[in-house]
């Protein structure tokens, strides 16, 4: 019988995030399909505000580590905690959700308790009684569902596998788990963000704007017209609260001297060495006949594009719709009829 | 165009004993041959370098594509010489090999009514139908009752020419002897006083146009005794060397093709075996022959050749290409099939007649743009390969008599060997096996079938002009059949598009639309994008170079635009055309694609081709 | 009596002289169409062994911030440990040798993505382990946070576990030399921005993303120089056995990705627009 854990580090006097509801309730899900129980262990600074936060969720136990030294993403520290915790829980399968902090140490403490980890977690199943997830491979090419013998097994699970825990807060009952903090060498100081008029990246956004190198080549006119692209694009990006990805091409063209999108960085570009965004509607734009790639496609729901061949990769079986027309032209009017909408 | 003669450009400069142009199968017999004498079983050198004293022979060899294998072409080879270098080669180690098991010959009729075939052949198409049933006539075509001896390859391989070409590389990688160099390309040759010592690497971090920009690296000088010319038939070094110290008398490229062709999973339904190779002729156009490989795992080669004696100004590779594949004797075999893969190279057709200096001091030439192919048989691999063989075992003999690789010993060692080797013997049954073609269709085939039957003893002569001479307009090509007025507007309104006019115009004169399926049958572009198989590194200058764009923009005809197999070139402004290295497949269409002669070197274009990085990117052509 | 000038002078380390060691595996080339197939041990790609191949992307960058930063600290030198079947390291190396300097330590195993992170890792410290020389006080270990076959993001956290380095750091975009010799190091996080982090000291261990150089370009004496070492390495390279104990995979497939794509042709740009804005803004 399995032994599971949820186990999540927490920001000071923060509940969980929507991501860690989400990975909790997959967690529920997983113990109810094998029929047994689960454990909740937290880490950080205060975890006891977010504990009282899914004190109603059903764990068997609720253990912490708390110390202001486990308060910042840092490797040795969080590897420690939850090292800690998983131990304490004698957990068999240790859940966490996907997520910058969790991914980096998974796999480590995995190591240290011989166990095995797998991250990217896009599903779980039990088959036979045995627990199985997917994840994929090769750059989201190929689907591939796996059990593993090794205990425990440790996860780091996406969001989209299970709607968000929703419950009353309450008080849990929180065990304290010592845990020594490490020596370690390294420390936080800081967080860096894009100026804010450039901030495009919006994860939680529900439309994904992607551009193509179309949109800085000659247009039917002949003319080239990147300064009109950007005002459009960053006008629609506003508009809409769209977050912004990019086609490869149009990411390296800044290496060519040719006039470009000032606010393109490679943190834009979506698919092969570029993000694999979760959006529910994705717009691609003068995708200039590059193939679209729908690795980085393949979280995006509804598909549409706007591209001016209408024989272009989109038209055949990778978008729902596909619009044959000059994005100039229909973005200009969307943007004139949202600002209409909402007034901005 | 580069910086090449900018004498303040401050070029590093390294040095070697042998540097390769290009990595093709001259190349690859060259090194194969050459790696295997450099080292002793142990490891230990066997032949000593004079540049670098204690290190074993340094051997380079640059090649401007990606990565070794991707090369163009599925092919049929008798494999004589590849055979001889590798004496227990067994097919199933190379990807894609196959012995050939059988053989084909296709007439194919015309089901469609728009190809234009002269009296003689419209005669026998009727006379064929009338005869259907006794000839076997089957899905259009007309399969010939016997594969004529010249153009048989029994006992020989269908390959997968960048499969085969990785598994050299690999080979000779793995030697530990020479080393093998893609992303290279060689922008020019080094010539000092009277002769060659060395390369120059093209120039890296400059705009489209060749002007440096922060990142500018200029292009290395590889200095290095003797330098072997591989770069293939439309290789700009080959052409340098050209200028630089001549052509023999009587001697011209003036006969050219483009080789275009899918890669193909055939489907589940086909009963091909591996190994088929089918020959085809007479459809789409009858200048335009067709052929069709197996290799294992059901997949297959196929493809057309589209020749500088078709007259058409709006002559293109990909269209006929798909009019080709829906031929009823081809589709049968591929219907319900997946597109795997595309690619286009121009071949050499004046065969031993196009045969360059083969030596001279410091430098050698191999392969294809040595003028090697026999265009009798139309084999090109297993000779190229061989010359590379025939030159290794010169240099061999040179070296081991320490003996300077001047014009006279290169001529003993290597261009003598040549001479008596099969290679050149049948290249001279097959010199003039295709004069005929230039009179017309017909006489070419007569003509090469005597040539092949007399074993070069008879041919129809007929003299070659250089490809601008013998092009028509577009009015003369289509009198009869579109109107003047109306081709004037449909090249306007493709102008107006930035596209090509001969999908218009081919339609216009009876071809049907092809619809898309999204399997086979796909658009030009999807083609190329097959997987994003065109790649174009930055930091590179355009390679292709329009030398009086003031005169294109006068040319009536620009059937730069119309051949160009990857549609890299396109109406620009003011009637230029322009060029867009994204789609650049390297095919070298361009170099005899240009209605226009050079006013300084009337056999020639007005387009010049230079080296440059990317292209093709696809392993299983 | 004597006056004494009394000079203050920053005190600032000397040029820290690096040992990077760069880990980093063979992928093929994402251009090419990949299928799965079952094979005799497990799922792996078909015609693999005719797929050209790359060195990872993620790894490549970590290899040129690698050489970049023992550029501008001379005296400092990089190793790439190379994990997959030699006959497409040799592939690899090709392209790759004309780069940057390196000395390559080459292992001669599956480098498929269905073979466990777990037993790579081991192998992979092991190799580290036996480079001669190899002095923690000056040990970095880098490589791509996650690779493009396998894509787990897992191998070289457990290379810096089995090696006992607890710096670690994921998803890396920049390295900084401070001037007292400390590193200042940015990962990503979510929201497009970048935590800052500094380690005193190495060891340290950083998964790369993209970084922040461009690809260096061909420079045929470095790969002429590189060579001289690189061709003895993978004639020696070791074989190393790596596989997927203990994974049972269910199944592997191509997710299935044809739609009924409705493709709108003759609509006024203003229609269109009306019917996109309609979309977005209906949940």
């Amino acid at each position: 019988m399995e032994t599971i854990l949820f186990l999540t580090p927490t920001e000071a006097g923060s509940p969980l995030s929507k991501n860690a509801l989400e990975a909790l309730a997959t967690t529920k899900q997983l113990a109810d399909s094998l029929g047994t129980t689960f454990s909740v262990a937290l880490w950080g600074d205060d975890p006891k505000a977010a504990a009282d936060g899914i004190a109603s969720c059903g764990a068997a136990k609720f253990l912490a580590v708390t110390g202001a030294e486990f308060a910042q993403p840092r490797y040795a520290t969080d590897a420690a905690a939850a090292e800690a915790l998983a131990r304490a829980a004698a957990a068999t399968i240790v859940i966490g959700p996907a997520g910058s902090r969790w991914n980096r140490v998974l796999a480590g403490v995995a190591h240290r308790l011989g166990g095995r980890a797998d991250s990217h977690v896009t599903g779980l199943s039990v088959s036979g009684g045995v627990p199985a997830i997917a994840r994929w491979y090769y750059r989201q090419r190929m689907e591939g569902i796996l059990s593993r013998a090794q205990r425990p097994w440790v996860l780091a699970v996406e969001s989209g596998i299970a709607p968000a825990w929703q419950g009353s807060p309450g008080s849990a009952a929180v065990e304290t788990v010592a845990c020594t903090p490490p020596a370690t060498r390294s420390r936080m100081s800081g967080i860096e963000s894009p100026p804010t008029d450039q901030q495009t990246i919006r994860p939680d956004a529900d439309l994904l704007f992607v551009t193509g190198a179309g949109w800085t080549k000659k247009q039917p006119d002949g003319q080239v017209k990147t300064p009109e692209a950007e005002k459009l694009i960053l006008g629609f990006l506003r508009l809409a609260r769209a977050s912004l990805g990019s086609s490869k091409s149009l990411v390296d063209l800044s290496g060519e001297g040719q006039a470009t999108l000032t606010f393109l960085t490679h943190m834009n570009q979506v698919g092969q060495t570029g993000s694999t965004p979760r959006h529910a509607k994705g717009l691609s734009t003068c995708c200039h006949g590059e193939e679209p790639h729908t690795v980085g496609w393949r979280f995006v729901g509804e598909r549409r594009a706007i591209s001016l061949d209408p024989n272009c990769g989109w038209s055949r079986g990778k978008a729902d719709v596909l619009y044959v027309a000059d994005a100039f032209a229909v973005i200009g009017k969307v943007n004139e009829l949202l600002a209409q909408k909402t007034g901005g | 165009m580069t910086n090449v003669d900018d004498p303040a450009i401050e070029r590093p400069r390294m040095d070697a004993d042998v540097v390769c142009v290009g990595f093709g199968p001259a190349s690859g017999g060259f090194l194969t041959t050459l790696s295997r004498a450099i080292l002793n079983e142990d490891g230990s050198t066997a032949i000593e370098s004079p540049s670098a004293p204690g290190l074993p022979l340094q051997v380079l060899c640059y090649e401007r594509a990606d990565d070794l294998g991707f090369g163009v072409s599925g092919v049929v080879t008798r494999a004589r010489g590849i055979r001889e270098s590798f004496p227990d080669l067994d097919p199933a180690q190379i990807p894609m090999a196959a012995p050939v098991s059988d053989e084909k010959f296709l007439y194919l009729l015309d089901p469609v009514g728009a190809s234009c075939r002269p009296a003689l052949m419209r005669v026998a198409d009727v006379a064929i139908r009338a005869m259907g049933g006794v000839l076997g006539v089957r899905d259009d075509a007309m399969e010939l009752p016997w594969t004529p001896d010249f153009l048989a390859k029994h006992g020989g391989l269908v390959l997968s020419i960048g499969q085969f070409n990785q598994w050299v590389g690999q080979q000779v990688m793995g030697s530990g002897a020479v080393q093998i160099w893609p992303a290279s390309p060689v922008g020019d040759v080094l010539v000092e006083k009277d002769g060659v010592v060395g390369v120059r690497l093209v120039d890296q971090g400059v705009t489209k146009d060749g002007k440096p920009t922060e990142g500018f690296t200029p292009g290395m000088d590889v200095h290095a005794a003797l330098t072997v010319v591989a770069d293939g038939p439309v290789g700009p070094i080959g052409r340098q060397l050209d200028k630089a110290f001549g052509i023999p008398d009587g001697h011209h490229t003036r006969d050219w093709a483009i080789g275009m062709k899918f890669v193909v999973d055939l489907p589940e339904s086909c009963e091909l075996e591996p190994g088929t190779v089918i020959h085809t002729l007479g459809y789409p156009e009858p200048e335009i022959f067709g052929f069709f490989y197996v290799h294992p795992d059901r997949v297959a080669s196929m493809g057309i050749f589209v020749p500088s004696w078709f007259d058409s100004p709006a002559r293109n590779a990909y269209k006929y290409l798909q009019h080709w594949m829906l031929h009823p004797a081809i589709w049968r075999h591929v219907k319900g099939g997946r597109l795997r893969s595309w690619g286009a190279k121009t071949l050499q057709e004046s065969g031993r007649r196009g045969e360059p200096r083969l030596a001279g001091k410091g430098f050698a030439r191999i392969g294809e743009g040595s003028g090697s192919t026999n265009v009798l048989t139309n084999s090109g691999v297993d000779e190229a390969w061989t010359t590379g063989v025939m030159l290794a075992e010169g240099v061999l003999e040179l070296l081991k008599n320490k003996q300077p690789f001047t014009a006279e010993n290169l001529e003993a060692a290597y261009v003598n060997r040549r001479r008596k080797s099969w290679v050149d013997k049948e290249g001279r049954v097959a010199e003039r096996a295709r004069d005929g073609f230039q009179r017309g269709i017909i006489p070419g085939l007569i003509g090469m079938m005597a040539t092949g039957l007399t074993k070069g003893f008879l041919s129809l002569p007929g003299k070659s002009v250089p490809p601008h001479r013998r092009v028509p307009t577009f009015e003369e090509y289509y009198r009869g059949r579109i109107t003047p007025e109306e081709i004037q507007a449909i090249r306007k309104e493709s102008d107006a598009k930035g596209i090509s006019s001969h999908a218009a115009l081919m339609e216009r004169a009876g071809w049907p639309a092809i619809s898309f399926d999204g399997e086979l049958l796909v658009s030009h572009q999807d083609a190329l994008l097959l997987g994003g198989k065109v790649q174009a590194p930055d930091g590179y200058a355009d390679h292709v170079e329009f030398i009086y764009p003031r005169d294109c923009e006068s040319c009536g005809s620009k059937i730069c635009i119309e051949m160009c197999s990857g549609q890299a070139i396109f109406p620009g402004e003011n009637g230029r055309p322009s060029f867009d290295r994204e789609k650049c497949v390297y095919c070298g269409a361009c170099l005899w694609n240009c209605s226009k002669g050079n006013p300084k070197d009337s056999e020639k274009g007005l387009i010049e081709f230079h080296a440059g990085a990317g292209g093709l990117h696809s392993a299983e052509n | 009596m004597r006056v004494r000038a009394v000079c203050t002078r920053r005190k600032t380390k000397p040029m820290p002289e690096y040992q990077i060691v760069v880990c980093g595996s063979v992928v093929p080339d994402p251009l090419q169409t990949l299928e799965p197939v079952a094979g005799p041990t497990g799922p792996a790609l078909k015609n693999e062994m005719m797929l050209p191949a790359w060195l990872d992307p993620w790894a490549g960058h970590a290899l040129y911030e690698a050489a970049n930063l023992a550029a501008k600290n001379p005296g400092s030198k990089v190793w790439l440990v190379a994990l997959g079947p030699k006959a497409k390291l040799q592939q690899t190396m090709m392209t790759l040798a004309q780069k940057v300097p390196f000395e390559l330590v080459a292992l001669d195993g599956s480098a498929s993505g269905f073979t466990d992170a777990a037993e790579t890792a081991t192998a992979l410290a092991e190799a580290i382990q036996s480079i001669p020389g190899i002095d923690r006080s000056r040990l970095l270990v880098f490589g791509g946070w996650e690779s493009a076959s396998r894509g787990a993001g897992a191998t070289m956290q457990i290379v810096g576990e089995i090696l006992g380095i607890t710096d670690q750091f994921q998803g890396v975009d920049g390295i900084a030399v401070e001037p007292d010799g400390s590193l200042k190091i940015l990962e990503r996080i979510e929201g497009g921005r970048h935590q800052v982090s500094i380690c005193e000291a190495p060891p340290a261990l950083l998964g790369w993303a993209t970084g922040s150089l461009p690809e260096p370009r061909n420079n045929p004496q470095v790969g002429m120089a590189n060579m001289r070492t690189i061709m003895p390495a993978l004639q020696k390279a070791k074989p190393a056995k790596i596989g997927a104990e203990g994974i049972t995979y269910h199944s592997v497939s191509l997710p299935k990705q044809a739609r009924d794509t409705k493709v709108v042709k003759d609509l006024p740009p203003d229609q269109i627009a009306a019917e996109i804005v309609d979309w977005i803004t209906n949940k």
